[in-house]
């Protein structure tokens, strides 16, 4: 093999926007090396400017005709790049609204935005990963980068509970998913591209193995764990509590979307044979994941808490898109992360804001607040009603997309348990912004009586000010003018070979396709 | 109308949005020129609409007009495609009138007036949006924008129990709600296999054939989601607590626009894209009908408080509506919509009277009241003329809309004459108990001896003493003044009856806008009527019992048809 084949089979380019990340990782370690706490004057505009640029650079790549890279163990295909460019805005949002918070706690924040940065690279390698060690070795600099973001506020207990539960119920979730995956390696005959391990389990005739549905209930309770579907939800609701918040944003967002990510990759390309019963794992999974989500939500009294819970819930919503499996679900999956990510992170903005300002992150003390701070109510007002589906907001159509594939699909139960489920989410959504908009001045909790003076001026409260409005302005104008977003999903869809190849494969289950309706019409129409 | 390319509707839609936009800019501390502002903006819709119609509104066609089309979401098949006919023409100007005056009658809030205003025109905006929106995503959208401001509106400016009774209203209205969604979606995705166009677009949509089966469960999901919002019996029950405890102004909307928008929605969906269903539907809208109008005045006379018994009078009254729709005649569609216009003038006049007195004697319980009638005559005089009106006698509109669906039911060839005589009777029975509850709060609260009077000058504790003070000034109720109606509140009382009574001598004011589309509605109805009933003459005999359908003649049957 000489060295121009060597390097067209490498196909290094594709990996241009990770390697951006990595240069501006290093830079921003050694600049704070060098210069010591003065250096967090610019490192996260630095980290920020590189993340932009990973992103200009992914703009570049869309339409790659030779998206293949490593001999196959990357793929930069339009669908990873559009869950690339999320993982990476997620994190230069995150970064905006972390400045301060960690200033405030007194930790060091080069180490902060170094080990953000490590996991965004683990998320958006994770995105193209098309090789199994590539896809565990990714998976693990996502999870070992946020065990330590989850513990990094070192002098709080709670933060050091929140790392150590994420820790081992995250090793355990790596170690079951590894299991399945070095199943599956054992039955395709050695072999990790995921793109060859369907040929190769036909080839040696395992298709028919119970093997290959163990490895895949492995294979998605590691995958599950990534994006909190209920049952493998049980570390969320702690981990969110006690974890410093704006990991906690990047967590629910830039983490989430690598899983589903992952999930897309995985179960379309290497389970094909499979593939009605994942469809069925996974429909149990998102049904479960509304329903527990947006209920338990309902009795939540920490906002960080709850927020945990709706998370967990819009994952079950976004799982509607990947069950059906068509092009508008696969879209309408895109689309509502694109939209989720600017209304979950506008959401932890205005909670990092309120915590910065009072302390505390009970939805009681919230009372009132609209007197005092009405920059704040605003937009966290309206992220909310952006979570729960209330049009004209971003939200509402991200929804409304995802009801739609369903329902063109003919996934009409899952539709209709999305629907019920999202009026009970508007429910505590709405309770919090009646504490926030409703109380009366004497009804003011003790925290919003004492609410310091609105400045911007410290040290990184510019960022999170920025970071606040922008997702304030998406929310409520990225589901207005969404054609654009409409577009760069559908586009990214269309554009992936993989997602084309197994759009017109006709298996899909049984039980979604559930005829009752016109069944039941029939019958009426017999006894009439 | 192609020629005048102006987005007239649209222009009605965004005006009052784009205003409430800029609300919170302008430079404002105690609220005096927001409420100008508003009320500008408010008049100059109402100004823009009438004009619009004026000009550009044929009445004498069934068909959609000002219409316009452009693709918003395509990806979703979401158009902005407005457009009015007979249906929403007359809504949207009630909507436009009864919301201006509101904001006019909401004169004295001053307790953040500025986010009461600006949701007052998100409000506007949306009702009429609903009304005019001719694809039905679009009108998902518009109605669930509406029920923020709604939310919020009673949650902040309401009465005591004004959280409870303004989340029992979102949950409601977001729950059934669903069902439009699913209605739609179900209906745009309909036959798309086999080839006829995805479509959410009404028009369209109105040339599909569903199968009945596919039909009934449809119309049975949009029954529900409209029923919640037009208070149809098992359904009803925020009502009288979202309507109760809201401020004045909001209670005149909710009651005289948002009740409309179920009417609206039954005719403009169940009837005109589902009239198969109908057919085997009406029968059970006929008897909810009539359970509303009974069980809405035996309620009403039981209430204690002023306005919750107006409350339950507008689920006695919308009871006719019902009627009306279930009726398979000319007369009785148009005396629904002419109940539906009638009613929202009467039931926002009344609620504002309802307003004004509360803002002397700060109590609504009615036993507390009496002999107000000697301190302030002209809200008596007012207030007796709006009763009178509800209450429908000869002259007033009330009694137009009333007698055309008495008419309509009892000239309906569909039903067996048991059924007819039976509901009729019933309806007319409920007709008595009217002016029973109205009459005595009119008795209760303006004659007899001056209770509130005479409180404020012994000083008797008074059991509300924790006033409830929707958002304006605070007095306790012993501390009140009674000064009579001022020029304000005479204007707007006015307003709305000067129209209900011109309705009731020359009701064509209102229907000659409408009687095309209500004629061209009722006859799709009686087609499918009568293709179902020559293929099942025991239509009805089987499913209930009693709406035994006298034999039909199709050929007489087919004359009235044309």
């Amino acid at each position: 093999m000489d060295f121009a084949n060597l390097a067209a089979q490498l196909n290094a380019g594709t990996i241009l926007p990770e390697g951006i990340v990595i240069i501006t990782l290093l830079t921003v370690l050694l600049g704070d090396l060098i210069a010591g706490r003065a250096a967090s004057r610019w490192t996260p505009y630095f980290a920020i400017g590189g993340l932009l640029s990973a992103i200009v650079a992914l703009y570049f790549q869309w339409n790659n005709p030779t998206p293949n890279g490593f001999l196959g163990g990357f793929n930069a295909d339009d669908l990873s790049i559009v869950f690339r460019g999320i993982v990476a805005l997620s994190a230069s949002v995150t970064l905006l609204l972390s400045v301060r918070y960690v200033e405030q706690s007194g930790t060091p924040l080069g180490e902060f935005i170094v080990i953000l940065l490590t996991a965004t690279l683990g998320g958006m390698f994770l995105s193209g990963a098309d090789e199994l060690v590539m896809v565990f070795v990714s998976l693990e600099t996502l999870s070992i980068a946020s065990y330590l973001l989850t513990g990094y506020m070192k002098r709080d207990p709670r933060s050091n509970e929140a790392a150590l539960k994420y820790l081992l119920i995250g090793a355990a979730s790596s170690a079951i998913f590894l299991y399945g995956v070095s199943l599956l390696y054992g039955l395709s005959g050695g072999e990790t591209r995921l793109s060859q391990i369907t040929t190769n389990l036909l080839a040696n005739n395992a298709n028919e193995s119970i093997g290959v549905v163990i490895a895949l209930v492995f294979v998605i309770a590691g995958i599950a764990f990534k994006i909190a579907a209920v049952p493998f939800h049980q570390w969320t609701p702690d981990v969110y509590e006690g974890s410093p918040t704006p990991v906690v944003a990047f967590l629910s967002v830039g983490s989430k979307a690598a899983g589903f990510a992952l999930a897309i990759r995985l179960l379309v390309n290497a389970f094909p044979m499979v593939s009605e019963q994942w469809h069925f794992v996974m429909t149990a999974l998102a049904l479960l994941s509304m329903v527990l989500g947006n209920v338990v939500a309902l009795a939540q009294g920490s906002m960080k808490r709850m927020l945990a819970y709706s998370s967990i819930g819009q994952a079950g919503f976004v799982m509607i898109g990947l069950i059906i499996g068509t092009d508008a679900g696969y879209a309408s999956m895109v689309f509502y992360l694109m939209v989720y990510l600017f209304m979950n992170l506008g959401g932890f903005a205005c909670v990092i804001l309120f915590t910065l300002r009072t302390g505390t992150d009970e939805i009681t003390e919230y009372s009132g607040l609209y007197q005092k701070d009405p920059l704040l109510t605003l937009c966290l007002s309206i992220c909310l009603l952006s979570l729960g589906g209330i049009p004209p907001l971003a939200g509402f159509f991200g929804k409304i997309y995802l009801f739609w594939a369903g329902w063109q699909a003919g996934a009409y139960w899952l539709v209709l348990i999305g629907l019920l489920t999202s009026v009970v989410s508007i429910y505590y959504y709405i309770r919090v912004v009646k504490m926030m908009v409703v109380k009366e001045p004497e009804e003011m909790s003790e925290a919003v009586k004492n609410y310091p003076a609105i400045s911007w001026t410290a040290f990184g409260m510019r960022p999170l000010q920025v970071g606040l409005i922008v997702c304030l302005v998406a929310t409520s104008l990225a589901g207005i003018l969404s054609n654009p977003l409409f577009n760069l999903a559908n586009n990214s869809v269309t554009g992936t070979p993989l997602l084309q190849s197994s759009v017109i494969q006709p298996a899909r289950p049984v039980m979604l396709q559930s005829s009752k309706t016109l069944d039941e019409a029939s019958v009426l129409e017999a006894h009439l | 109308m192609i020629a005048d390319q102006f987005p007239w509707l649209t222009a009605i839609i965004l005006l009052p949005l784009v205003a409430s936009l800029i609300i919170p800019a302008l430079p404002d501390k105690d609220g005096k020129s927001v409420r100008w502002f508003a009320l500008g903006v408010g008049f100059a819709d109402f100004a823009l609409m009438c004009y619009a119609f004026w000009k550009h509104y044929d009445a004498s066609s069934a068909t959609f007009q000002l219409v316009e089309k452009y693709a918003w979401i395509p990806q979703l098949g979401l158009n902005w495609s407005v457009s009015v006919d007979g249906l929403s023409a007359p809504l949207v100007l009630l909507a436009g009138l009864v919301t201006t005056l509101a904001m006019f009658a909401a004169w004295r809030v001053d307790r953040r007036p500025k986010l009461f205003y600006a949701l007052m025109l998100v409000l506007y905006a949306a009702q009429i949006g609903v009304f005019v929106a001719q694809d039905i995503l679009l009108l998902f959208i518009m109605w669930e924008v509406e029920l923020i401001p709604v939310y919020l509106l009673v949650c902040i400016w309401g009465g005591q129990k004004r959280r409870y009774a303004a989340t029992k209203f979102l949950l409601y209205t977001a729950a059934s709600s669903i069902f439009i969604l699913v209605a739609g979606l179900a209906m745009a995705f309909y036959g798309t296999s086999s080839g006829s166009p995805f479509t959410f677009d009404m028009a369209e949509l109105a040339l599909k054939q569903f199968p009945i089966g596919l039909e009934v469960l449809l119309y049975a999901g949009l029954l529900i989601a409209f029923g919640v919002k037009l208070a149809i019996f098992p359904m009803h029950t925020w009502l009288p607590d979202a309507h109760g405890e809201a401020s004045a102004p909001v209670s005149m909307i909710l009651a005289g626009v948002l009740l409309k928008m179920g009417g609206y929605g039954l005719i403009r969906l169940n009837l005109e894209l589902l009239p198969n269903a109908h057919v085997y539907f009406a029968p059970i809208l006929a008897i909810l009908g009539v359970v509303n109008i009974i069980y809405g005045a035996l309620s009403s006379f039981g209430q204690t408080n002023m306005k919750r018994r107006l409350a339950y009078s507008s689920i006695s009254h919308m009871g006719f509506v019902l009627l009306g729709i279930a009726s398979f005649t000319d007369v009785g569609v148009s005396g629904a919509l002419l109940q539906m216009l009638s009613h929202g003038l009467i039931a926002s006049v009344l609620f504002f009277l309802a307003g004004v007195t509360y803002d002397r004697t700060h109590t609504m319980a009615m036993n507390e009241m009496g002999g107000i009638g000697q301190a302030m005559p002209k809200v008596f005089a007012l207030f007796t003329m709006g009763a009178m009106a509800s209450l429908a006698l000869p002259g007033m509109s009330g009694f137009v809309g009333e007698i055309s669906v008495f008419v309509g039911l009892a000239t309906s060839d569909a039903y067996s004459t048991p059924f007819q005589v039976v509901t009729v009777f019933l309806a007319a029975v409920g007709l008595i108990l009217t002016p029973i509850y109205l009459l005595s709060m009119l008795r209760q609260v303006f004659y007899g001896d001056s209770a509130v009077c005479d409180m404020a000058s012994s000083g008797k504790p008074s059991q509300s003493d924790e006033a409830v003070c929707f958002g304006t000034n605070c007095v306790l109720p012993s501390e009140a003044i009674f000064n009579d109606a001022s020029p304000r509140e005479i204007f707007i009382a006015a307003s709305f009856l000067a129209l209900i009574v011109g309705i009731g001598f020359y009701p064509k004011l209102a229907t000659q806008m409408y009687d095309a589309k209500t004629v061209a509605v009722n006859a799709q109805v009686r087609q499918s009527y009568v293709e179902i009933s020559q293929s099942n003459p025991q239509l009805y005999a089987k499913g209930l019992a009693f709406p035994r359908i006298a034999e039909v003649e199709s050929a007489s049957l087919l004359g009235v048809v044309k």
